[in-house]
């Protein structure tokens, strides 16, 4: 198979099956597991078959354009180190698929769970296959989304909804820092590619920037490695359902800080400040993860503790900058997933067959599930680097490396030491998870009997231990040569010798793993009594716990700052924001501009004429009296804006702009409608009591506004004389169009030809943003509730429905269905007629002035009428109006319209126009744009209902609020 | 407006007649609701550029259309059918409103509750006292 196609296959078949498996029925277990099985253990074959292509050639390059201009690619590099962990993510992702089908209950969403698992493993393998820095950087940010996504699984418990943001803050924050590092190294070596990267080492650890870039990036792989002091997030996360865990955190979403580290390890690496940053952390973690380790009742917990450890492990073998170090980081990057992700599997298993994962209230397991229990003990072995186990090998190297003096400091000379002590502690907490879990008296107070689980839920683990054993006697044999590819991969020209076998003889290794041995068996023994008593946490430093910290530092950046600046920089009146904007504007306009260039030519007075003169007075001062009004009378400034938008209308007009003019009308007509709906819900104007007196600022304050306002209004005035008296140029964008409307968009309308054809692109993204806006008022207005004065019944229906009452012969409603009779009848009667009149100006759109948009509104004012005539109730019983499905129709059609230029092999929304021979029609000009113009008309009708709606269903819930108001009023009296 | 050289002197001076009348037929009516009373005296004036006013005004651009294009233009009949239907329903809601309101408010000149129905705008609307 072709190298490009396998690796854009192995990256893009998770997501695929991530789509599909969200549409199955929620308890489609079964086939959700063989799909997401199946799609694992695809991307496993893949790589498999990519394996002798990367033996030969060292990496196999896919290249595809993307934002070339910006020097992005969609590159995916293969070599041995990103093969490792592609087979690693898609190995343990089948594993951890075969578990989930049996681990998870039948009342689980399982198509979520598999779906974010799958588009988890995409994003893993194509971080790790990426071979284009930002493409890496963007494939790490989806890990930490659908990790989130993963971790918060079960939504309904408060502790998984926590662990996830913690753990979505926590590596959000270093996805960020290493985005900007990554630029940094884009900036310093010219290149995004991961080729010309990791050529241009010295150039990057020599350059200005090296340390910033370097901070950055480690604050990435850092976050994401879970390492000290960013490791509280990995103990939190242990909410996710166990089959996350056991993916996540041993082979895949840590082990991604890690895997960059290594990446980016012969550019980064060999300087203090790498040895310092680097070093410190892992010691850190590898000491601090194993000690907290000990003292954790949770199963899980204690896992997580160990996984940061081992983490830290690796970090600080990657900090050496040796080569060797680098050979035993990889090494035990394949170990510690291996045993990890079969403890907690063990550890799920567990807790499925006894409902607690509490430790203290474990014990004797062994009798009830004797083949889990010798798994367990295998791989807990393999933790604690028993010999003749994988785990002991990586460590050996460990140790080996850390006697090595590589820079003389106090890191360095304490190594020896922190890694005996560390490894003390690991078998402590390896040998305390299988002692008081599987040993010592039958647990008591257990919901149900445990026994083992199905053989397929234990075979994933059976398969991990048998890796581990192994692996662990015949390295050299069985994971050898993949590892040799990896760190060839890595290292290059620099790769070490290193042996992998199991016996080097009588070294200081060996006695240091022996002293470890002996001191982890001797600190459990004497712990043993205190940790069965205590609380969960280590002793004395129980309450600092670094997830408190968070939480309160949290607490202080995103409640109490952000509380005390907005209150002191932000206003939630609307008069502040609106002067800060055009006052903003006003500058912005004003910066670039010199006065100098605007050239005032004056008007000469012949030129104008005296009717339009008058229609512009009638306009301005319909709009002054508006603004005026505007607090003092709602009623009366709606009535005038509509006659400021007259005088616009007829402007058009004038200047032979009918589209325009048409299109103003209908907007105009139907905004009035809509805001006198909406007016009735306003609260009343406070009414000011006593004598008016206006204090000194109050003055002031009008002032300036109306300093702000002349000078904006003035400002906009000037430029838009400007503009239309400065000469035109011969050659204009409007020459353009007008020539080619006919001959290549097929239309005499201008205009329409523009919006539909030309610019369509930009029409589909305008009408988008109509559909947005009608959902949000329609979201906005569902959850509104009007202030207490607007609650009330009008007036007039209120005698209206009194005298109806009063009445024995009459029920509530006569009276307004008597009078509204006639014009009802003809609201109703007008309706079809509407239609036709939409129709038509929907069909002459393309060569007369018409078209979508107009034909929408013109709609649009044929549903208002109805719902104006016989009420919301009468109309809904009557006519199903489904605006959100026009809205959903109408942007499918335009967009598939836009596509169907594709199958012609033109660009997106590319029309074609034909004249048709209709049978009595005769020959009519038929264009594609049509049907784009059509899914313009959809949406425009349904974002304009919707709206209604939203206003109309407001007033048949205010009346229910009412009616219970002055039903709660009699029973009180 | 290039062929309206082309128009017969006869059509000419009946189109501008009849653009004229329409044109002050409106303005008096718009002279009405200014100085005119009360609510129930105003509604009726604007009627005369809704009824007359635009009929001779349609049936001036009838006839100047059908010359320009020597071809019959009907569009206006249409316009005239839709003013003819949908201004009543905006008197008749107006006023019932109007009515409502200076009931509510307790004005003197307003018919008060002495027939069967609340609202009977039909009745001596302009009765004040």
């Amino acid at each position: 198979m072709n190298g490009d196609v396998l690796l854009i296959l192995i990256v893009v078949l998770p997501f695929v099956g991530s789509v599909l498996a969200a549409t199955f029925r929620p308890n489609a277990r079964n086939s959700e597991a063989w799909l997401a099985g199946g799609v694992a253990l695809a991307c496993l074959i893949l790589a498999a078959i990519a394996y002798p292509a990367i033996v030969e050639h060292g990496a196999i390059r896919s290249e595809s354009e993307w934002l070339p201009t910006l020097g992005l690619n969609f590159t995916l590099r293969m070599d041995g180190f990103a093969w490792l962990f592609s087979v690693l993510v898609s190995g343990f992702g089948f594993l951890v698929v075969l578990y989930a089908r049996y681990y998870m209950s039948p009342h689980d969403p399982v198509p979520r769970f598999f779906a974010f698992l799958l588009a988890f493993m995409g994003a893993m393998l194509g971080m790790v296959i990426s071979g284009n820095l930002v493409l890496l950087v963007i494939f790490w940010e989806l890990t930490s989304i659908f990790s989130f996504l993963l971790i918060g699984y079960w939504h309904h418990n408060a502790g998984a909804r926590d662990g996830a943001r913690m753990a979505l803050t926590i590596t959000g924050i270093g996805g960020l820092g290493l985005l900007v590092g990554v630029l940094l190294i884009g900036h310093i070596v010219g290149s995004y590619d991961l080729d010309r990267v990791l050529a241009a080492g010295d150039q990057i650890r020599e350059h200005d920037l090296y340390v910033p870039a370097l901070i950055l990036i480690l604050l990435g792989t850092l976050t994401k490695s879970a390492q000290f002091p960013f490791h509280f997030w990995l103990p939190n996360a242990m909410a996710a359902p166990t089959p996350v865990s056991a993916y996540l955190h041993s082979a895949t979403m840590v082990k991604a800080g890690v895997f960059l580290m290594a990446r980016l390890w012969p550019v980064l690496s060999g300087t203090p400040e790498w040895f310092w940053i680097v070093g410190f952390a892992g010691m850190a973690s590898l000491l601090v993860g194993a000690f907290f380790a000990i003292f954790q009742h949770d199963l899980k917990g204690l896992l997580a503790y160990s996984t940061i450890s081992h983490l830290g492990l690796i970090t600080m073998l990657l900090s050496l900058g040796s080569p060797l170090g680098a050979v035993a980081a990889i090494f035990h990057m394949i170990n510690h997933a291996t045993f990890k992700a079969s403890l907690f599997m063990a550890a799920g298993i567990i807790d499925h067959e006894t409902g607690t994962r509490d430790m203290r209230r474990l014990g004797g397991l062994f009798r009830y599930m004797p083949i889990t229990a010798t798994l367990a003990m295998v791989a807990s072995a393999a933790m604690a680097g028993v010999p003749l186990l994988n785990g002991f090998l990586s460590k050996e190297m460990f140790f080996a490396e850390a006697i090595e003096t590589h820079a003389k400091s106090v890191l360095d000379t304490s190594a020896p030491y922190v890694a005996v002590l560390a490894s003390a502690f690991a078998v402590t907490y390896s040998l305390r998870f299988i002692h008081t879990v599987f040993f010592g008296p039958k647990p008591t107070g257990l919901e149900r009997q445990p026994h083992e689980p199905p053989f397929w839920m234990r075979f994933p683990i059976q398969f991990l231990v048998l890796a581990c054993l192994v692996v662990g006697t015949i390295p050299a044999l069985t994971v050898g040569p993949f590892l040799h590819t990896a760190v060839i991969s890595v290292l290059g020209p620099n790769t070490p010798f290193y042996s992998l076998a199991v016996w080097h003889g009588f070294t200081l290794p060996l006695l240091m793993s022996a002293v470890a041995l002996v001191a982890g068996v001797v600190l459990y023994l004497l712990l043993n009594g205190y940790l069965n008593r205590s609380e969960a946490g280590p002793p004395f430093i129980r309450r600092l716990q670094a997830q408190r910290i968070f939480e309160r530092v949290l607490v202080v950046l995103s409640w109490k700052w952000a509380r005390s600046i907005e209150a002191r920089l932000g206003t939630r009146r609307l008069q502040p924001q609106l002067r800060l904007l055009v006052v903003a504007a006003f500058i912005a306009a004003l910066l670039p501009i010199s006065l100098d260039d605007l050239s005032l030519t004056s008007l000469r007075i012949s030129e104008i004429d005296a009717v339009f003169v008058l229609i512009w007075v009638s306009g301005i001062c319909c709009a002054v009296s508006a603004a005026y009004q505007a607090k003092y009378h709602r009623l009366a400034a709606l009535i005038l804006l509509g006659g400021a938008g007259l005088s616009t209308c007829i402007t058009f007009a004038w200047f032979s702009a009918p589209d325009l003019a048409l299109t103003q009308l209908l907007v105009e007509i139907v905004t009035t409608v809509l805001l006198l709906l909406g007016l009735r819900w306003l609260p009343k104007r406070i009414e000011e009591e006593g004598p008016k007196t206006v204090s000194l600022g109050t003055r002031f304050r009008r002032v300036r506004d109306f300093g702000i306002a002349v000078a904006a209004g003035g400002g906009v005035g000037v430029l838009a004389f400007v503009a239309m008296t400065s000469p035109v140029p011969l050659e204009t964008v409007a020459s353009y169009y007008l020539e080619k409307a006919y001959v290549e968009g097929g239309g005499k309308n201008v205009v329409n030809v523009i919006l539909v054809d030309f610019r369509g692109f930009d029409t589909l993204g305008e009408v988008s943003v109509l559909a947005v806006v009608a959902l949000t008022v329609f979201a906005l207005l569902r959850r509104f509730r009007p202030a207490a004065d607007s609650i009330a019944v009008p007036d007039q229906q209120r005698m209206q429905n009194d005298f109806d009452e009063a009445e024995p012969d009459r029920k509530v409603g006569d009276t307004i269905a008597d009078y509204l009779l006639v014009p009802a009848v003809i609201m109703q009667w007008a309706f079809p007629v509407i239609i036709v009149l939409a129709t038509y100006l929907f069909l002459r759109g393309h060569d007369l002035p018409g078209g979508g948009f107009v034909a929408g509104i013109a709609m649009a004012a044929a549903f208002i009428l109805q719902y104006m005539a016989a009420g919301t109730r009468w109309v809904e019983e009557r006519l199903r109006i489904l605006p959100v499905s026009w809205i959903g129709l109408g942007l499918l059609l335009a967009a598939l319209t836009g596509m169907g230029a594709w199958l012609f092999g033109y660009p997106f929304l590319t029309t074609y126009s034909q004249y048709v021979e209709l049978p009595t029609v005769g020959a009519t000009p038929l264009a594609t744009a049509l049907l784009f113009d059509l899914g313009v008309l959809g949406i425009v009708v349904g974002a304009t209902v919707l709206m209604l709606i939203a206003l109309a269903h407001q007033s048949t819930r205010g009346l229910r609020s009412a009616r219970v108001a002055t039903e709660a009023e009699q029973e009180e009296a | 407006m290039t062929g309206m050289a082309d128009l017969p002197i006869w059509a000419a001076l009946l189109v501008a007649f009849l653009v004229l009348l329409g044109a002050v037929l409106t303005l008096i009516g718009v002279l009405g609701l200014l100085r005119l009373r009360s609510f129930y005296e105003r509604v009726h004036a604007p009627t005369l550029g809704t009824t007359f006013g635009a009929g001779s005004i349609l049936a001036a651009s009838m006839i100047f259309f059908s010359m320009l294009e020597t071809r019959l233009v009907l569009h206006e009949i249409l316009i005239a059918v839709f003013i003819t239907i949908t201004t009543p329903v905006t008197l008749m809601l107006l006023a019932r409103a109007a009515l409502y309101r200076d009931r509510a408010e307790g004005a003197e000149f307003v018919p008060l509750h002495q027939e069967a129905d609340p609202g009977s705008a039909g009745g001596d609307h302009s009765g004040r006292k």
